[in-house]
């Protein structure tokens, strides 16, 4: 027996699928994304301590952080050092140990693996294992000793607490850098470098004429995902400083957190808005990123 | 004469490279090997001036502590059980919405769509408040629900499965449901066995994400019985009492896990991870 649809029936029939497969995300996104987005920037204009109704207040919150807030000038400041610092030293160390791994080397399954290591491993685990290194009789210290170099205090003394952060992040993060340096570098194919080398290019200059534009896509997508990456940095300040010593290490999201947690939840909402604010133009492009592939 | 001369420099070059490598992958390793050797020393030779590099005795007090005073094994318990079931339900949620996104036609799809992708722009900091209110509200606080239930899907796993399924030629399918499977059948038949190297990439991404995460479980846990590991290693910490023998036993506890997990699939990990940035 032929069961006869028509054919108004069956792309209905499809509308009604195609709603069902999609309902649950669309549902989680209206409530976990959407609803909150909305919700924090409503009570960024108010004071708000989670028990009270909020209370509008204009724009005082935006303006009480840029004008009398030193610390959050502070976490700003740290937390763009953070970023800078990290994306100088990280996909630096990345780029030079990919071109390495990428001289046809032995072992080099060995030699991945370590540098990947780290990156598999949770922040709060790095963080730890790091705070122990830096412990003033830690083995950093004892090799300074061994060198005949004073003692630093790695995470006490408010010139180093931040750098030292900046140290562990980039031994977790630039595995991660190494790994897609040396698949892009891989991919480049070789008769470009044999072109090269019959115009009489040396070793630099292949490598900046060649290899480095093969990998802008690269370079630009590590950064981009770098920068986000790094401006939302807390795991390891909540570990190893809380913040301190004076505040050195505080950073915006860890900044955001503590007034969480002293229920200031209108201002913690103006916080958020202006990471949001920082990041826009980074996610703008990693979005750009994402999409062009399509 | 020049010839030779080259040969010996490209060798002595080729040498200096092992040497770094070598050098700096076993000090990209010394933090590991130095966590496992300090778990199994008594407190007073953990900062031993010489470092102890090789425990004297080794002892496991350090590992029964944190198995028998502290409940790391209901830690290893709630990780697991948080990560195998949001990674699941990913799984399913991801590569179903990926699926009509990709293949079914509905008004409004590509509207979706585009909203989600721009939502994917908003970082989680921002609706942290809220949606922990919301937990409030649901009265889910302390509870799985709270880890689970937000993390049921998510956009990034959502594009990723499209692009994944935007490979299947749509003759397949129209084969398949003129041999009389329904939309569902489709899927389960057709589409979800063609996308399996593309739901490796997506659970290996989610298990990691969720086994890692921190905030979100420091603010919606109270109690230690649902801590996960690196809120329970944490928490270790705050102790006053805690030794480091006794935080580096609970530190290789939490990261074990995991690095054998990517010992095992590491050629998947990394083939996952590269896939998105680095495009032919």
């Amino acid at each position: 027996m032929i069961h006869h649809r028509s054919p108004l029936r069956r792309r209905l029939r499809q509308y009604g699928i195609g709603y069902a497969f999609v309902a649950v995300p669309v549902l989680a996104g209206v409530i976990f994304l959407l609803i909150p987005m909305i919700t924090t920037l409503g009570w960024s204009f108010t004071r708000f301590n989670g028990l009270q109704p909020p209370q509008f207040v204009g724009i005082d919150n935006y303006a009480r952080l840029f004008t009398h807030d030193r610390i959050f000038i502070k976490a700003l400041w740290n937390t763009f050092r953070f970023t800078i610092l990290g994306m100088l030293i990280g996909p630096t160390l990345g780029l030079l140990t990919a071109l390495m791994l990428n001289q046809k080397v032995r072992f080099q399954a060995f030699y991945r693996t370590a540098y990947f290591l780290p990156v598999m491993t949770s922040l709060v685990v790095v963080a730890t294992i790091w705070r122990m290194i830096y412990n003033k009789h830690g083995l950093l210290n004892l090799a300074l000793g061994a060198l005949g170099l004073e003692p630093i205090r790695w995470l006490s003394d408010p010139h180093w607490a931040l750098f030292s952060i900046v140290i562990a992040s980039v031994w977790q993060g630039f595995g991660f850098e190494t790994v897609i340096f040396l698949a892009a570098l891989q991919g480049i194919p070789a008769t470009l470098y044999e072109a090269a080398a019959l115009d009489g290019a040396n070793v630099w200059q292949r490598f900046w004429h060649v290899t480095l534009p093969a990998l802008r896509p690269v370079i630009l997508f590590i950064y981009i995902i770098g920068i986000i990456g790094s401006f939302q940095v807390f795991d390891q300040v909540f570990v190893m400083t809380s913040g301190g010593p004076a505040n050195s290490t505080i950073t915006l999201v860890y900044y955001l957190y503590s007034k969480f947690m002293d229920l200031r939840l209108g201002y913690a909402s103006a916080i958020a808005y202006v990471l949001f604010g920082i990041l826009m133009v980074f996610s703008y492009l990693q979005w750009r990123f994402f999409t062009e592939t399509d | 004469m020049f010839p030779s001369r080259r040969t010996s420099l490209a060798k002595l070059m080729r040498g200096a490279l092992y040497l770094t490598l070598t050098l700096s992958s076993l000090l990209m390793l010394l933090p590991f090997y130095w966590t496992v050797s300090t778990s199994f020393k008594l407190e007073q030779f953990v900062f031993a001036n010489p470092p102890q590099w090789w425990p004297d005795p080794i002892t496991l007090q350090n590992y029964i502590y944190v198995f028998t005073r502290i409940p790391f094994p209901r830690y290893l318990f709630n990780s697991v059980f948080v990560a195998v079931v949001a990674t699941g339900a990913h799984v399913f949620f991801d590569t179903l919405a990926g699926y009509a996104f990709s293949k079914l036609r509905f008004p409004g799809r590509d509207a979706i769509f585009f909203a989600m992708l721009l939502a994917l722009m908003i970082p989680f900091q921002v609706n942290l408040i809220p949606l922990y209110r919301i937990m409030a509200w649901f009265r889910w606080l302390d509870h799985y629900q709270a880890l689970i239930i937000p993390n049921i899907t998510g956009i990034f796993g959502i594009f990723l499965m499209r692009q994944f399924i935007n490979s299947i030629p749509d003759e397949l399918l129209d084969a398949a449901r003129i041999d009389g499977c329904n939309e569902l059948n489709v899927f389960l038949r057709v589409v979800f066995p063609l996308t399996l190297p593309g739901i490796a990439t997506l659970v290996i991404f989610t298990f990691m994400d969720i086994w890692n995460a921190f905030l979100w479980p420091r603010l919606v846990l109270s109690s230690a019985r649902m801590f996960t590991l690196p809120l329970g290693l944490a928490q270790l910490q705050a102790r006053n009492t805690s030794t480091w023998g006794q935080i580096m036993a609970g530190t290789v506890l939490t990261a074990l896990p995991m690095i054998l997990i990517f010992l095992v699939m590491q050629r998947q990990f990394i083939a996952g991870m590269t896939e998105g940035a680095v495009k032919q």
